[in-house]
């Protein structure tokens, strides 16, 4: 990785250049990483340790590799030089343009921009022109929508923008800002390919625009497209591999990834939470609320994110600390989707299904794509039993990204409530298919297959036993193996399952009925078996209960002590009082 | 949002509709006259009406027609009118030039429409009667106005505008091209063109030049713009040419769709969603009727569009599913089936009468209806079976009586289908509520018990239909299965095992009731639809301008051609399932052995219900005829009659068309003696069956009685025996006793031929005795005829015996039978008067040589050498007898030559093979 100080640099010129294209939120994210660079400690000053106070602890938890912040070697990175700027000459047009812009009068903007041939200028113009097609496509969707739902607005300053885009693009007169809306006009025209191909001219000639590296990540949706990307290695690229296998749901490479890149830019809130959020998809919530707790002592106002935090509280059942994050959200911004959605969570904690439904329909009136808003709408209506619009909810998300393996469990979760098993199983398997390393699909499955109606233990068994190897935390699935091979007339099978059960359970040092049923089984069971000494040794444990088991381990002891002895076999019933 | 769907009455205002309003406004202008002006006499008026109804409610695309198709239509429609109107229109159109126009010219609109008390008005006053279908309309789009916010207001301007432009640029482009002298125009001048017009345009522009000066001089005529311009739609119109060949009406919708997805901001309409429901519905007949010469993807384009441009009409999806199943697509098919359902919960769209009092629950016992007879569909019997217990379980939860009514018949279907071998347990404890007899009954008595319930609780429902189509399956297993008593002791136990015809006719003549009392489910709106659309279609057609331009005011004279379209009241439903009535009735009488009774009913089923039919049907009637002509008639004609099904019905994989050309070709090879080709028809006979046990019985148990067949004339006794046992025995566990006859039937003749004469004799006997008890009288006179044969090989002495069981058979054979066995018989019957020791050739020779020639002119038709050269054979004899010498040698050499054809099989050149 390029040192330190060179990455500073370049940072440094892109904002300036960014924010000069009015590329904001490009040049924010560059901005939250510039800030994230470590500092050299001779330069310390109170100012500039603002940012990075605080932070150390969960550094030293969580940063298990403390030799990141070494550049991995055989990795030559790519020097992109720094962009030189093009002379302005009508420069006092375009400082009126850009304030236009600012004060988001797009078509003002662009209007007097119209006769600048300077590539900046026809940047801004053509951005102008597309943001203010966007503000229109917006206002005009909500204009539009007819009896059957909204149709589908358009940017009606597409058609002209690509026109005028792919003529300079031929003749070779555009910069690698152009490209990026180029590319932005292409993707949202439907060509594709040809987007992820002028994108990826963009980033490789100026590769510190991160909102063309997200064009990219969105036109990523496989690995093969991935690999088929040619991209020149320069440190950016990290940072999109990393996002890149977060989409992919690759997140234990995504989250090494990042964690290499915490090595230069050691305070970075943004890379934090991307770290929060790949360990969150690998269920790691403790550590996703360590971080999450920190990046919230650093940057209070954020709100990015904040949703997956919300989701991690709303499993631990923190009632308070909820509640305290949705009130901080709602000061800092009440319209965003994120905050919505937290608000939707705590509802939905407090079991106020109807004002979660609520809040879930805000966050989706002001993002239609809201893919977890949509299941989490889903679960509140199953809670409420209004099943049809708990499988509509489930549906959009599912049709929004046909890879949501929990909109697929939703819906066969739904229908598994109204007693559809066999339909339900159609949706298990899509689930499982997306997530094949979760085991609650797996379980959720088995029973699906165990029920009265379809009554299929042999899949339920298959099933089961992909629940066991994919680290099933709460242990249903290796002892309803148990019990279903019991059942089936297999003791060895049984006692094989109840076994491991057993040991799982000293392991985690639980106890519960389990453990008798267990117990009882693996003693009757080597009694039989004729294997008396580990029968014994069941007993034994078994005795430490209370309950009729423990009469049970008596007398089956004493059968055995009689079996030994070689007494005639008896009935030990009648040694019973 | 979820769960919720909007009502079918929203009603959006847009630029069609505001010509459409426009145009009621010239018609019910509110002058004093009865004929306002510009009309000239009251068939004009009255034609501009039925017009604008017509507009209204036909459905034969999603979209609006653009301004130049309505300018179109009108110059068929307008006659003398059409530059007036025309220019009405556009020029009224292009003065609504702000918000303001467009409310002062609704405002005049309100002008148009009489008052409540309107009936008592002078009755010269032309006023529209707001209740009248026109007077709706135009309220409607008043309402829609009215409640438009000025940003709609705003919308609805600027696609007047677009609207305006688009039919501008394409009518000034035709004049332009007119006149097609400067050639040099640049690209932007084209841009905003269809370009589908533009392509054609040049296509006919370069023909003409091309034929002008005898050469292609492309780029001296062509500006370079456009010509890049062409390649690019070219390529494009490239991608599906196979299917505009077959998309037949479809095709124009392909063209069409495309062009609207590329055009960027052209002003694209959705019809009414009361229209675009009749539209779906259609096309779904259609899918039906063509199902794989409806083209696939031209469809599903279709459907895209409209998902896109109305994303919360869910009836989208099924239509999606429809398409797919239709077209062999299981995944995708799945995947539609489960999102409709999802979103729709089944509650939409389905013409189910729905259950009362039920509840925001959702039907989704529909969706494993639906489901289950997918999975029937595409050869997943057992979990079609899964699927439908689940249905009826959810079903009986949710008391959705009629959903239950309808699976119980689907399992029924189901269960007549597929073959299950084993006994019990194939239908779990669900149904012991219905069977309630318990599950140790056989498969064929669950079949009868559930096939009762179904039926009783069809007429408890009330549901007509269902009736009928129950009454149908009951006829079918009546066909099939002996009536048998459910308990084994009791005072019935001497019933006798025969099957009954008379309950089976019965069966098939309560079908007809259905045709005159057909319940409504809400059909007129389609039927409505169906007729505005076809009477818009026909305005395409030179007759209907021919018609139109007739001015002469006669009213009997002004729409004749309402005749031709005038729709049937009876839905298409019902016509299927009384055609296929008929075409139960044929198979009756097939297996019951009445020939010209089966064809009657074929002929009427295939004139009659024609075009009710679905497909599948309609080829099943073809293969009747056609195969009715083969036994008949011979095969020049039969296959000349398969080639002209073969265009009718696109030859897809496992067709029934498909199989009876196999078939065809299997009964000529064996007949020419062409075994090997035999063997490989056979062969491909077999593998269109699916491998899966118990699927594709009927092609199964065809293809390996067939493979006995060829073995037998191969003369490999032993296999051809052991085939046939195999087959038998499959029959008998799959209860397939009909076919057990013929198997049986079968294994005596390859007895008999292989010498073994005595060993036939059970065979043919049990096999005679299985046809009495299924009524077979055809298969039994022929399995009298075998055992007359066999009588007669076990020696001189039994031919008495032989003769009288022929003569018995006879009428019969002579009634209904096909060519082959009539020689057959004569033949035999020849043979025992040859043998008959006591019979003398010379006294009687006609009594001989008659047969023998019907015998050789019927298998002259067959080509079916070996019988000939036996006949022939014979007739030399005879006539070596009788001492005619040349006769004789005539009959000799005819002989020779036809020993020689079956030994040189390969001479003959096959057409029908290539």
């Amino acid at each position: 990785m390029s040192s330190k100080e060179s990455c500073r640099n370049e940072l440094r010129t892109a904002i300036r250049q960014l924010s000069d294209r009015c590329l904001y939120s490009a040049s924010k994210w560059a901005a939250e990483q510039l800030v994230g660079i470590e500092q050299d400690p001779a330069k310390f000053t109170p100012s500039n340790t603002r940012f990075q106070r605080g932070s150390s602890s969960i550094r030293r938890r969580f940063c298990t590799n403390e030799s990141t912040s070494t550049p991995p070697t055989g990795v030559a990175y790519v020097s992109t030089p720094v962009m030189e700027e093009d002379e302005a000459i009508h420069g006092d047009f375009y400082l009126l343009a850009k304030s236009y812009f600012d004060c988001r009068e797009y078509r003002r903007a662009a209007h007097v921009l119209r006769d600048q041939t300077g590539k900046k200028s026809v940047f801004l113009r053509c951005y102008a022109l597309y943001l203010a097609g966007e503000k229109r496509k917006e206002e005009e969707m909500i204009e539009l929508e007819g009896p059957l739902g909204k149709s589908d607005a358009v940017n009606r300053e597409l058609v002209s923008l690509e026109r005028e885009l792919s003529t300079l693009c031929k003749n070779n007169m555009i910069d690698p800002f152009g490209l990026y809306l180029y590319g932005l006009v292409l993707k949202e025209k439907g060509n594709e390919n040809l987007a992820r191909k002028i994108l990826v001219g963009s980033v490789n000639s100026y590769p510190w625009n991160w909102s063309a590296w997200s064009e990219l990540i969105s036109l990523c949706t496989s690995v093969d497209i991935l690999n088929s990307l040619n991209l020149s290695n320069h440190w950016m690229k990290e940072f999109f591999l990393a996002s890149v296998y977060q989409e992919l749901r690759m997140h234990n490479e995504s989250l090494s990834k990042y964690e290499n890149l915490q090595g230069t830019f050691t305070f970075s809130n943004n890379i934090q939470a991307q770290i929060a959020k790949a360990q969150y998809s690998l269920r790691e919530f403790d550590q996703v609320e360590v971080i999450f707790e920190d990046l919230l002592r650093n940057d209070p106002y954020r709100v990015e994110d904040m949703d997956t935090y919300s989701n991690v509280l709303y499993t631990k059942e923190y009632f308070s600390a909820l509640s305290y994050l949705a009130h901080r959200v709602i000061m800092t911004d009440k319209y965003r989707p994120e905050s919505c959605c937290i608000i939707g969570n705590y509802y939905s904690l407090k079991g106020q299904h109807e004002k979660s439904v609520m809040y879930f329909r805000r966050a989706l009136k002001l993002n239609k794509k809201y893919l977890s808003a949509w299941t989490l709408m889903g679960h509140e209506y199953v809670e409420m039993k209004n099943t049809p619009a708990a499988v509509d909810a489930y549906r959009r998300a599912v049709d929004i990204n046909p890879r949501d393996y929990r909109a697929w469990y939703g819906l066969g979760q739904a229908y598994e409530m109204i007693g559809m098993p066999h339909y339900a199983l159609h949706y298990f398997r899509k689930s499982v298919f997306f997530q094949p390393i979760d085991s609650r699909l797996w379980i959720a499955m088995a029973q699906c297959y165990e029920s009265e109606q379809l009554h299929m233990l042999e899949e339920a068994i298959k099933c089961y036993k992909r629940a066991a190897n994919c680290n099933d935390t709460e242990a249903i699935a290796l002892h309803r193996l148990a019990e279903l091979h019991r059942e089936l007339g297999h003791p060895e099978e049984a006692a094989f399952y109840y076994k491991k059960d057993l040991e799982r359970m000293e392991a985690e040092e639980r106890e519960g009925p389990n453990t008798v049923e267990a117990l009882t089984f693996l003693a009757t069971h080597y009694k039989t078996q004729k294997r008396f000494e580990e029968a014994e040794v069941y007993c034994t444990r078994l005795l430490d209960y209370t309950g009729p088991e423990r009469e049970t381990a008596k007398s089956l002891l004493r059968g055995m002590r009689i079996a030994q002895s070689g007494f005639p076999s008896m009935d030990v019933e009648h040694f019973h009082p | 949002m979820a769960g919720v769907v909007k009502g079918p009455g929203a009603f959006a205002i847009t630029p069609h509709k505001v010509s459409l309003c426009i145009l009621v406004h010239t018609y019910a202008s509110p002058s004093q006259i009865s004929v306002p002006f510009p009309f000239s006499s009251v068939s004009q008026h009255n034609r501009l009406g039925l017009y604008l109804l017509a507009l209204t409610k036909s459905c034969d695309d999603i979209l609006e027609p653009k301004l130049d198709q309505l300018i179109n239509q009108l110059r068929e429609i307008g006659g003398l009118l059409d530059d007036w109107l025309t220019d009405h229109i556009t020029s009224r159109l292009s003065s609504l030039s702000s918000p303001d126009d467009l409310f002062n010219f609704f405002n005049e609109l309100r002008e148009t429409l009489g008052g409540p008390d309107s009936g008592v008005m002078d009755d010269d006053q032309v006023i529209l009667d707001p209740s009248s279908n026109l007077g709706v309309f135009l309220r409607r789009c008043i309402l829609a106005f009215n409640l438009l916010t000025f940003e709609g207001i705003c919308h609805l301007l600027t696609n007047i505008g677009i609207y305006c432009k688009e039919a501008i640029s394409s009518s000034s482009y035709e004049h332009r091209l007119d006149d097609s002298g400067n050639d040099l125009e640049s690209l932007s001048e084209y841009e905003n063109m269809d370009l589908n017009l533009v392509f054609k345009k040049i296509n006919e522009e370069m023909e003409a030049r091309k034929k002008a000066t005898e050469q292609v001089s492309f780029h001296l005529h062509l500006p370079k713009d456009l010509s890049t311009l062409v390649e690019d739609v070219e390529v494009f119109a490239d991608s599906k040419p196979e299917h505009n060949e077959k998309g037949r009406e479809s095709s124009s919708y392909a063209s069409g769709d495309l062009l609207r997805d590329v055009d960027p901001d052209g002003g694209v309409f959705l019809r009414t969603n009361w229209q675009i429901q009749g539209y779906l519905m259609e096309q779904a007949d259609t899918i039906e009727k063509h199902d794989s010469s409806f083209t696939f993807n031209a469809f599903e384009l279709t459907l895209r569009q409209l998902q896109k441009l109305a994303p919360e009409f869910h009836r989208v999806h099924f239509l999606r599913y429809l398409n797919n199943l239709y077209h062999d697509e299981y995944f995708s098919a799945l995947e539609n089936l489960h999102r409709y359902f999802d979103y729709s919960a089944g509650t939409e769209g389905f013409d189910f009468v729905p259950p009362a009092g039920c509840k925001d629950f959702g039907r989704f016992e529909i969706a494993l209806l639906c489901l289950g007879m997918m999975q029937f569909h595409f050869g997943h019997p057992k979990k079609a079976l899964e699927v439908l217990t689940e249905a009826v379980l959810v079903s009986q939860q949710h008391c959705n009586d009629t959903c239950l009514a309808y699976t119980l018949a689907a399992i029924c279907n189901l269960l007549s289908e597929i073959g299950f071998s084993t006994t019990s347990g194939i239908l779990g404890s669900p149904f012991s509520p219905m069977t309630n007899v318990g599950t140790s009954l056989s498969v064929q008595q669950q079949l009868f018990v559930l096939l009762k319930g179904s039926l009783k609780r069809a007429e408890s429902l009330k549901l007509k239909q269902l009736i009928a189509a129950n009454n149908l399956a009951m006829a079918k297993f009546g066909l099939t299965h002996v009536q048998r008593p459910l308990l084994s002791f009791g005072p019935k136990t001497s019933m006798k095992l025969r099957t009954c015809p008379i309950i089976v006719c019965k069966e098939l003549r309560s079908g007809y009731h259905l045709i005159s009392d057909f319940c409504c489910e809400g059909s007129t709106m389609t039927t409505d639809g169906a007729f505005s659309t076809a009477w818009l279609k026909n305005l395409q057609k030179p007759m209907g301008s021919l018609v139109m331009s007739q001015d002469n005011g006669s009213r009997n004279n002004s729409n004749p051609f309402l005749f031709f379209t005038q729709p049937s009241s009876i839905p298409g439903s019902v016509l299927q399932l009384v055609g296929s009535s008929y075409l139960h009735r044929a198979t009756a009488w097939e297996m019951y052995g009445s020939a010209p009774l089966a064809r009657v009913n074929a002929l009427v089923y295939a004139t009659c219900f024609a075009d009710a039919s679905s497909s599948s049907d309609a080829a099943v009637v073809h293969v009747k005829l056609i195969q009715h002509l083969a036994a008949f008639k011979g095969y020049k004609e039969a296959f000349a009659a398969l080639k002209i099904a073969e265009e009718k019905f696109l030859c897809a994989s496992k067709s029934r068309i498909l199989i009876l050309k196999l078939q065809l070709l299997h009964e000529r090879a064996l007949h020419r003696g062409h075994l090997k080709l035999a063997q490989q028809v056979c062969d491909e006979l077999g593998v269109l069956a699916s491998s899966v046990t118990s699927v594709d019985l009927e092609l199964k148990t065809e293809a390996s009685l067939r493979h006995a067949r060829t073995l037998l004339a191969a003369k490999q006794f032993s296999q051809a025996a052991a085939v046939a046992h195999s087959l038998f025995c499959m029959c008998y566990k799959f209860n397939l006793q009909v076919e057990s006859a013929a198997v049986l039937l079968l294994l005596a003749e390859i007895h008999m031929k292989s010498g073994n004469a005595v060993v036939g004799l059970p065979y043919a006997l049990a096999s005679l005795s299985y046809c009495q008890s299924f009524n077979l009288d055809l298969l039994r006179a022929s399995a009298t005829l075998t055992l007359a044969e066999l009588w007669l090989s076990l020696g001189s002495n039994h031919t008495k015996n032989a003769l009288t069981l022929l003569h018995g058979a006879f009428p019969m054979i002579l009634g209904h039978g096909g060519l082959e066995l009539c020689a057959r018989a004569y033949i035999t019957e020849a043979k025992c008067y040859l043998s008959d020791p006591s019979f003398s050739v010379s006294d009687n020779p006609e009594l001989v040589l008659d047969p023998l020639r019907q015998a050789a002119d019927e298998l002259q038709a067959l080509e079916y050498h070996e019988l000939m050269a036996e006949a022939f054979y014979l007739m030399a004899i005879v006539y070596g007898k009788l001492g005619k010498l040349q006769q004789r040698e005539e009959a000799a050499s005819s002989f020779k030559n036809h020993i020689i054809a079956l030994d040189h099989p390969h001479d003959v050149d096959d057409p029908i093979l290539s």
